[in-house]
């Protein structure tokens, strides 16, 4: 609902009383899930613009040009708050959502990725909501025919009033086939087609049912699409989202400089007895508002027809640059396009000092036995192996996977050979412990999955997903992960394409506020070299050697270890290191390129000891290590296996190509060691004591079925 | 050489039809073409060879749209299998051919209840059929992707599928053996394909068309659908 201020600037622009349906139009258009009211001004904290970017920050999806006529599609979305209320149906309509943004602008979607979040996984609802997911996704994607890519998968206390689904769809197209803006003449028709309009609502009163969306529709809508655009048919065109038709309509217009005239009685209605306000603001999945020239009508009419789809011209272009809505005789709403879309008085928010943290590590008890703290950590919720959630998802239709989930970063094959790995992080921990350097060094992680598999990073896509702005301290923590993408943004100048903020993540149980930590969910993704395969972690031959690349610092705050360790996490999260961070990229990429590198990991939640028992667990070799002493101020055992500080890798090399990787890390100013040798036996040593594969392949791939074995 | 129409048929809810026809169009000779099952099932007896690809659950969809469209389709498709010419089911197309009661037994939903998408091994049966030749004997990686792929058939059934050789691929693991963990679904006896008596038609759950580039993972798909279209042509 609008507040008095809100009212008053309503009124006031309109020069008059604004109608019911007016204040319905405007209170949902001006909410904050709408409108970022809260949020917009720190956007320009963003790196957003970019040589490769045709479409940047705002646009519903980003569009990034591949070189060779090969535009990339991203969108992300939150579905958070139905995903609470129900998990498989959430998810469901989160999927069917995020579809849509991509097919709108012209792009065929030929990936997904998930984010979610859950409270500990030892309790069975948790885990049971984690089943419901999986199964929500996989229905509606396997069966639209999308591959999953990736994803990111949390377990956190904070979550467990507030379940997180983040959700992302990647596309392809070409710069002829994308509906830029929109060119129009009045006079044109306005076409609804799709599927028929509900009562449904995403969120909102009781009164209201949600919306599922069905693959068959969007599938259909998927191909009916694909010929329309390919026939050029399309003066416009919109998907239907959050606040419905009334969204869907302000954006077209907005985009074309037009207004639009709207005939509510002409939608096509699944069930009698809509309200007027409810046709217009309802949120039915896999519907599209598109604007049709007078000479294509027919044609347009008749493909959906052909199809089975729906449709109904719904009204007219104006040159008013009003969203004037008719129900019958009565004309219900005229609202200047720019007074929905802007108009709204910015609310006054308040930040606050968020509380200091210590480096102290006195807390740190020396571990006796690191071979079972090490299988610990691998079986733990955040780190162990995610395929009991993945293999649901159908990864290889459509034939351009080449890389699955499971590895550092997801990678397809799009026209033209374009190869491009993608990665989604967040270590929520890292971010409530300092907002700005855990969502910097977020997407530091993202960065480091990549370029492990010799791609460079291209575009961000991220999805801020906070507690109530209204309030000091989530206020704060939204501003200040803001400033840690900005500031990696700028510093990597990478553009932040597409993007989302999902507020009021936080539930009042008996009087006390339940928050999620802030959770800056980063999906990046990064081109690979013409012609060149990823790179994986398995090591692949006996008697390389062992390079760890960066420096490892004691900084055991914050981490898995400490969980594991404490049973909770305290203190100054491991630093944000822009130009260690660049260097270390800039070499293991130069290294990569030039062949150097036989496989590659990077060292994330965990550590170091995690790290290198990653590339062991699914290969064929292991290793003889000594980590008593590698560059850095770790020096105790403990820190050295279990730091997570960032800006590190791993590169296995064989001995013919040691001198040239060790002249390209100096030209790069790298900090770099030899751990070791790879050994024929599966076996990982690190000196003062040893872990069988099995044993470790045991620990990672049997953590989340543990939780899962009664679902 | 002429060249070797392949009819694609798409029923309601099929996805996997452009993967099929990629893979296809990489073949010389052949000639993919799609069928709607809304059009005129005849189309399909003009073609060279069939194929079903998969997509959503064939009973959630097919039978609550087009009950009277499936009854022609399934004419049309008996009446194929009949004549002889080659003629595959993947994935939900093979639970299509053992609804029609083309190919014997039937696949049920996966024993975990879950969906499984995975690369799997595949052991390829010694007894020569035109779709295997080359591979009698091999272990092949193919992936699979499924809720219902548990293939069960009774016990008589099965005695006759075994004697008769018309099972054509059973799953495996890395080094051919037919083990449990290697079984992704439940099936019985590892089942992953079957032909029918005439040995023309072909039911597999694996996805050759998700299997035709090294780049990708495998080109052992490919070497099925090349024979595919080669026994088509020999027709």
């Amino acid at each position: 609902m609008l507040d008095d201020r809100e009212r008053d600037q309503l009124t006031i622009a309109l020069g008059r009383e604004p109608t019911e349906t007016e204040l319905h139009i405007v209170s949902v258009m001006w909410s904050e899930r709408r409108s970022y009211k809260s949020s917009k001004r720190w956007f320009q904290l963003f790196k957003t613009d970019g040589e490769r970017v045709v479409l940047g920050l705002g646009g519903g999806a980003g569009l990034v040009d591949l070189g060779d006529d090969v535009i990339l599609g991203i969108a992300l979305e939150s579905n958070n708050h139905p995903f609470q209320v129900n998990s498989y149906g959430g998810a469901t309509s989160g999927v069917a959502g995020v579809i849509s943004d991509v097919i709108s602008h012209g792009c065929r979607p030929i990936g997904l990725m998930n984010c979610l979040r859950f409270g500990d996984p030892r309790k069975p609802k948790n885990a049971e909501n984690l089943g419901d997911a999986a199964r929500g996704i996989s229905e509606f994607a396997n069966s639209v025919g999308i591959p999953m890519v990736g994803g990111d998968l949390e377990f956190d206390e904070s979550f467990e009033r507030n379940n997180l689904f983040n959700v992302a769809c990647i596309g392809v197209t070409e710069s002829d086939r994308i509906v830029r803006g929109v060119v129009s003449q009045p006079g044109d028709s306005l076409i609804l087609f799709g599927a028929k309009t509900a009562n449904e609502r995403l969120s909102g009163p009781s009164k209201y049912t949600t919306p599922m969306g069905s693959p068959l529709t969007k599938r259909i809508l998927i191909d009916t699409l694909e010929q329309l655009l390919e026939e050029g048919f399309l003066a416009g065109l919109e998907d239907l989202g959050g606040g419905g038709l009334a969204s869907a309509g302000a954006k077209l217009a907005a985009k074309g400089n037009i207004g639009l005239n709207i005939l509510l009685e002409r939608v096509p209605l699944k069930e009698e007895d809509i309200e007027p306000v409810d046709i217009l603001l309802s949120e039915s999945q896999d519907r599209m508002l598109a604007v049709v020239a007078p000479q294509n009508l027919e044609s347009v009419l008749r493909i959906l027809d052909e199809n089975e789809v729906p449709n109904a011209v719904i009204g007219w272009v104006t040159d008013d640059d009003m969203l004037t809505i008719r129900y019958y005789v009565d004309e219900i709403a005229k609202v200047p396009v720019i007074l929905l879309l802007s108009g709204f008085p910015e609310p006054k928010r308040y930040e606050e000092y968020l509380e200091e943290r210590t480096t102290s590590t006195a807390w740190v008890k020396e571990p006796d036995d690191h071979a079972e703290v090490l299988l610990r950590l691998l079986e733990s919720a955040n780190i162990t192996s995610r395929e009991w959630l993945y293999s649901q998802f159908d990864q290889h239709i459509q034939g351009n996977t080449l890389v699955d989930i499971g590895e550092n970063s997801g990678v397809l094959e799009l026209p033209k050979g374009k190869r491009v790995a993608f990665t989604a992080a967040c270590n929520s921990t890292w971010c409530s412990l300092d907002p700005f350097t855990g969502a910097a060094n977020s997407a530091a992680l993202a960065l480091r999955n990549l370029v492990s598999m010799g791609a460079k990073p291209i575009l961000i896509a991220d999805c801020l997903n906070l507690g109530n702005p209204e309030r000091p301290e989530p206020y704060s923590q939204f501003v200040e992960t803001a400033r840690g993408v900005g500031e990696f943004s700028r510093h990597f100048d990478i553009p932040v394409v597409t993007g989302n903020v999902s507020p009021y993540n936080e539930a009042d149980v008996d009087g006390v506020c339940l928050r999620i930590k802030p959770t800056p969910q980063i999906i990046m993704a990064g081109l690979l070299p013409e012609g060149r395969l990823p790179l994986r972690r398995s090591l692949c031959t006996p008697w390389a050697n062992v390079f760890l690349v960066g420096e490892t610092h004691r900084e055991l705050n914050g981490t898995e270890f400490q969980r594991f360790q404490l049973g909770r996490t305290e203190g100054i999260p491991p630093g944000y290191q822009p130009e260690a961070e660049k260097r270390t990229m800039n070499a293991v990429l130069s290294v990569i390129e030039k062949g150097l590198a036989r496989s590659c990991n990077n060292v994330g939640r965990g550590g170091l000891g995690v790290a290198l028992l990653k590339m062991v667990i699914r290969g064929n070799y292991g290793f003889r290590l000594d980590l008593s002493d590698v560059p850095g101020t770790a020096k105790k055992q403990s820190a050295i296996l279990y730091s997570e500080s960032s800006a590190r890798y791993i590169v296995e090399v064989t001995e013919t190509k040691q001198p040239e990787f060790l002249k390209v890390m100096n030209q790069h100013r790298a900090a770099v060691c030899e751990l070791g040798l790879t050994m024929a036996e599966p076996t990982a040593s690190f000196g003062s004591f040893v872990i069988q594969r099995e044993k470790a392949r045991k620990s990672y791939e049997n953590g989340l079925r543990q939780y899962m074995k009664n679902l | 050489m002429h060249s070797v129409t392949i009819a694609v048929v798409k029923f309601p809810g099929t996805n996997s039809e452009k993967d099929v026809i990629r893979a296809l169009q990489a073949i010389p000779d052949a000639e993919p073409q799609i069928v709607l099952s809304r059009e005129d099932p005849a189309l399909l007896l003009d073609a060279d060879g069939v194929i079903i690809p998969g997509g959503l659950s064939y009973g959630d969809y097919v039978r609550a749209n087009a009950v009277a469209m499936i009854d022609d389709m399934r004419d049309v498709i008996r009446e194929i299998a009949d004549s002889g010419k080659p003629m595959m089911g993947i994935g939900n197309g093979f639970q299509i051919l053992s609804e029609f009661k083309i190919l014997p037994g039937s696949l049920k939903p996966n024993k975990t209840g879950r969906f499984v998408s995975k690369w799997v091994y595949l052991r390829v049966c010694e007894n020569p059929t035109m779709f295997t030749e080359g591979l009698e004997g091999k272990i092949v990686r193919i992936p699979v992707a499924h809720l219902e792929g548990r293939y069960q058939i009774g016990k008589k059934g099965l005695e006759k599928l075994n004697s008769s050789h018309e099972v054509v691929m059973k799953y495996c693991d890395v080094d051919g053996e037919m083990t449990s963990d290697a079984n992704p679904n439940g099936s019985i006896e590892n089942i992953a394909a079957v032909v029918n008596e005439k040995e023309n038609v072909l039911g597999l759950m694996p996805h050759p068309e998700r299997a035709v580039r090294g780049e990708v993972g495998s080109n052992d798909g490919l070497l099925i659908l090349e024979n595919f279209v080669r026994a088509a042509e020999e027709r």
